[in-house]
């Protein structure tokens, strides 16, 4: 029995050990690559620390163009989505009972729908409204179409947020506040409104972070507003040095700074409210809390690599390091031209006797042109090709050039050898390779 | 609050100031940003492109050409169906189902543990921690995934099976599909989990210690009383990892080999390359309509509401 715990101990912990490396081991991965100084993301050839990567974000215009334009986007999208998910919350409860689940599910489809759908039909819908309005300009810009495809389906979140609130809310406050002669406006704002207030923030927060990290949406509503995340994309997809990853160090240091933060701040007020007690042997600002500690540690950390980077340069590791390479690099040429030269005998060793071939046959009979080449030696097709072609009137009875693989020199010889030989050649047939499109297409000449 | 639907008596629970500017948000919301602009999707689909017409076709009339395509392919091709693109959306909607499953497995053990226990100081740290990764980047997070599969000795793995001598040449996980995999199942996993640990926090510990004080084993526990009372938030968890993942775009584009597409870039193709929106509208309906089918059909299977979601 107590051997069974044990392994299912083991078990769980092995468990988790897969699960948050999978979550988090990847995050780790990226983080440390901002601080390798090889201009490819990645930290298996480690070169040197730098902080480089960080300057080079700060200096490239179009990441600062599209945190700008996320900001705008996201700030837009918070609004709209926000109100919108507090009115549909608390219409949610007065719709009336037989249509509320139809209700219901309307308003929570934007979450299941995907979003490069409602990226689609926002542009789609919006541009038929503006051409059936002879072409209004506001709906067919990037801003716009992004804050209303992205409010579609945030909205929905907020919606949620809003609806988990409501559940506790006591509606006897605002009948009281009613009766006692306030108007409905007002009733909301001094009842409704501060409780909701929590809601709100909290749905605030989570819209424009889903807003800020949205890509699918966006990339079809864009326009000429690329986003932060619009932007990653290209240069993920076209052209990746680690000043990506060193953005990601910085958007994961600021949300875990964010998520310890509430973590700390939550804590606090359920300690002040007594919910719970301080743990005993430690200061009390700490109040036995892992995620205080945690953010005082991240702080400091975050302090030490701003404070250290004025002062170090990676420069005299770097050199290091492309020596070393260098040398590396050297040896492996000499390796591969020792290489070489053993093939390069043994190869005119052969080519010496090919070569002889077609020389006796050319003279015989001058019969084809023909050019023997060997796959991947387009050079050599293609001479073998135009020499032919042109052979039909003074010389050259065959381009036959019989290169061996890969010794593109050899192709050269062949056709110095060639040329010179006897004249009128009956056709200057290019028997080439399937793959040599070019001197096919020549010797049809 | 009885049957408050007619307007006047909606106008009169909210005053009129307020009553409006509610009913004024609700309805540009589910007209003008769900409704109107789903089906003004789908009439795009219906017509021709105006760039592209065949002899004797307006571009203000209904075809379904654009649906055939998807189908057959172009006119007087070889094959009788189009092959290429039907292979991507089969290929696409099985292995978003793969990754659901797979979520699922991976995400189950956790969402019991966190569920059944206290909500101590470790807890709550543990479920801090799950969110910050879900706030970065989804394009971010494929791309820490590309450098850990990058398919030469520049990738994490690929560089260390390599320095411990396991394998000479670079394995090319991106081509394989098995970056793309782990990309898309990375990216939602923790839809899967939340609902589920929603629902399982929600079951009363004193039901599984009644269980197992009668003596039901370990898998007959999570059987009989576990999995029933967790449903709505697994199938909640799975309708919208399934989702999302047949419809993602980004892992796809990061992690994606040359070869294989997910269905998604042929919209996005449509849309970017060939600029034939009514085409690129035509694939994102039938992508659409597909997945609700299919989690609809698993739905009905499960025996679980349309409510339940989200919740």
């Amino acid at each position: 029995m107590k051997s069974n715990i044990l392994f299912g101990r083991i078990a769980l912990g092995v468990y988790f050990l897969i699960f948050f490396g999978y979550l988090i081991g990847p995050l780790v991965v990226m983080g440390m690559t901002a601080f390798n100084s090889a201009a490819f993301p990645s930290i298996t050839p480690w070169q040197c620390f730098t902080y480089e990567w960080f300057g080079e974000l700060f200096k490239d215009e179009r990441i600062l163009n599209g945190i700008k334009n996320s900001f705008i986007v996201g700030f837009g999208t918070v609004i709209l989505s926000v109100s919108i998910g507090l009115a549909a919350s608390l219409v949610l409860t007065q719709v009336w009972a037989k249509w509320r689940s139809t209700y219901y599910t309307v308003i929570i489809a934007p979450i299941l729908i995907p979003g490069v759908v409602i990226g689609i039909s926002t542009l789609v819908f919006w541009r038929k409204v503006s051409d059936s309005l002879g072409g209004v300009a506001f709906m067919n810009n990037g801003l716009f179409l992004t804050i209303l495809g992205q409010s579609t389906f945030i909205a929905s979140y907020c919606m949620l947020v809003f609806v988990a609130r409501l559940q506790r809310f006591d509606p006897g406050l605002t009948e009281a506040a009613l009766d006692l002669g306030a108007s409905h406006t007002q009733a909301f704002r001094k009842i409704l409104l501060p409780f909701m207030r929590p809601a709100i923030a909290s749905a605030a927060v989570l819209a424009f972070l889903a807003s800020f990290e949205n890509y699918n949406t966006t990339t079809f509503t864009f326009g000429s507003y690329p986003t932060l995340t619009i932007e990653l994309s290209q240069m993920v997809r076209y052209g990746i040095n680690p000043s990506i990853s060193a953005l990601a160090v910085i958007i994961v240091a600021i949300t875990v700074f964010g998520a310890l933060a509430v973590e700390v701040f939550r804590r606090r007020s359920r300690l002040k409210a007594g919910e719970i007690k301080p743990a005993k042997g430690l200061p009390s600002w700490l109040f036995g809390n892992i995620a205080t500690i945690l953010l005082v540690l991240l702080s400091f950390t975050v302090i030490a690599m701003v404070s250290t980077a004025q002062s170090y340069s990676p420069q005299q590791c770097k050199a290091d390091f492309k020596e070393a390479r260098d040398i590396e690099t050297r040896l492996k040429i000499e390796a591969l031209q020792a290489a070489r030269a053993a093939a390069n005998a043994e190869a005119t060793a052969a080519s010496g006797a090919t070569t002889d071939e077609p020389v006796e046959q050319g003279g015989s009979s001058g019969a084809f042109g023909g050019v023997f080449a060997p796959t991947n030696l387009e050079d050599a097709a293609g001479q073998g090709g135009d020499e032919s072609s042109s052979g039909a009137a003074p010389a050259s009875p065959f381009g036959g050039v019989f290169a061996p693989t890969n010794l593109e020199g050899a192709s050269g010889t062949g056709d110095s050898e060639t040329a010179p030989a006897a004249p009128a050649s009956p056709f200057g047939s290019v028997f080439d390779p399937t793959n040599l499109e070019d001197s096919s297409g020549t010797s049809g000449n | 609050m009885k049957k408050p639907m007619i307007f006047s008596e909606f106008f009169k629970n909210n005053g009129v100031v307020l009553g409006s500017i509610l009913f004024f948000l609700v309805a540009f919301w589910i007209i003008f940003l769900i409704l109107l602009p789903q089906i003004s999707m789908l009439d795009y689909s219906l017509h021709p492109n105006p760039l592209n017409l065949d002899a004797g076709e307006r571009a203000d009339e209904y075809t379904l050409k654009n649906y055939k395509y998807l189908i057959f392919g172009p006119e007087g091709a070889s094959d009788a169906f189009n092959k290429v693109d039907l292979m991507v959306f089969v290929r696409t909607i099985i292995a978003a189902m793969a990754v659901t499953v797979m979520n699922l497995i991976l995400c189950y053990p956790l969402a019991y543990y966190l569920g059944q226990s206290k909500g101590t100081g470790f807890v709550r740290l543990l479920v801090v921690m799950l969110i910050v990764p879900y706030w970065i980047n989804e394009i971010l997070r494929a791309f820490a995934l590309r450098i850990i599969f990058a398919p030469s000795d520049n990738g994490l793995i690929n560089g260390i099976m390599m320095k411990m001598g396991m394998i000479d040449q670079p394995y090319d996980f991106i081509n394989a599909d098995i970056a793309l995999y782990a990309g898309l199942g990375y990216a939602y996993i923790l839809l899967m989990l939340f609902p589920m640990y929603n629902v399982i926090e929600s079951l009363d510990r004193n039901q599984i210690e009644a269980a197992r004080d009668m003596g039901a084993s370990w898998t007959r526990i999570h059987r009989r009383v576990v999995i029933p009372h967790a449903k709505p938030g697994i199938a909640s968890g799975m309708t919208m990892v399934f989702m999302l993942s047949a419809g993602a775009l980004a892992a796809p584009q990061v992690l994606g080999g040359t070869s294989s597409l997910w269905f998604t870039q042929l919209v996005y193709q449509w849309f970017n390359g060939t600029l034939n929106w009514q085409a690129g509208a035509a694939y994102a309906i039938v992508l659409l309509v597909a997945s609700i089918v299919i989690v609809l059909f698993f739905m009905k299977i499960f025996k679980v509401n349309m409510g339940d979601i989200g919740k």
